[in-house]
């Protein structure tokens, strides 16, 4: 496996994207095509991100983006088991108190 | 005479290198067995430092570089950004409303959070600027 990227499946009616490895200016972006992309295709969104080994404001920048897409355009929106070093920043950015977090993707449905 | 610095790296405006720049923070860090919450958060206030440097200071343009070079003086770390970039005013460094929802604009927030002072100097004469941010390396939680 690459040591990072990101990965756009589907369960149901949700997407889920998968992203691991270090997410930082160098490739946000990809991270943010990808989240913007999954809501072409369907109204709820998942990002898996037990596998983010770092974040930095960029990659923040691009949840913020699919967050506020979901609530503008009425879908839903949430993140999977975030790692220590994204909740890290998640709290640093006060936004632990703003994104859905979920354990898995049967939490989130059943939220 | 001042002591030597534990790190000095020069390296191109590039965000692709920024991830080489936090793995040497990183290393400089562990050697001083920095607590590992604390080391996290100056990594990434140290990114988010170059990150700025690389998208507003260079605007993204590929040619410029960047030196860091960090010093331990009297329990204090001290972090030195030195860019060759038209000059910034540092009066439109300011942190932003976190209660409001939006992406981007978190750097300044992340640095001022992290680090007990910060100052960013526009050079006079010469072209560039110079970004110091100290941080205590005791007596304080992450």
């Amino acid at each position: 496996m690459m040591e990072k990227g990101c990965e756009l499946g589907r369960d149901g009616d949700w997407a889920i994207l998968r992203v691991w490895g270090e997410v930082d200016l160098s490739w946000s972006q990809d991270v943010r095509k990808q989240v913007l992309d999954a809501y072409a295709r369907v109204k709820s969104l998942a990002v898996q991100l037990d596998g983010v080994s770092y974040i930095d404001s960029s990659g923040i920048a691009a949840l913020v983006e699919g967050f506020q897409h979901a609530r503008a355009k009425g879908g839903r929106f949430a993140l999977l088991a975030p790692s220590e070093s994204v909740r890290a920043v998640l709290e640093l950015a006060r936004l632990d108190r703003v994104f859905p977090i979920f354990v898995d993707l049967a939490a989130a449905r059943a939220a | 005479m001042s002591a030597p610095p534990l790190l000095r790296v020069e390296f191109p405006a590039r965000a692709e290198s920024l991830a080489e720049v936090r793995a040497a923070v990183n290393r400089t860090l562990l050697a001083l067995a920095v607590d590992a919450r604390v080391l996290a958060r100056i990594v990434l206030a140290i990114d988010e430092a170059c990150a700025n440097i690389i998208r507003h200071a260079y605007r993204g343009c590929s040619e410029g570089r960047i030196e860091l070079r960090i010093e331990r003086h009297r329990g204090r770390l001290r972090f030195r950004l030195r860019d060759h970039a038209p000059a910034v005013d540092p009066g439109c460094l300011k942190p932003r409303d976190l209660s409001v929802c939006r992406p981007g604009g978190l750097g300044i927030n992340i640095i001022d959070e992290t680090m007990d002072y910060w100052r960013l100097r526009p050079l006079k004469r010469r072209c560039g600027n110079v970004l110091t941010m100290v941080r205590r390396l005791q007596a304080r939680n992450a």
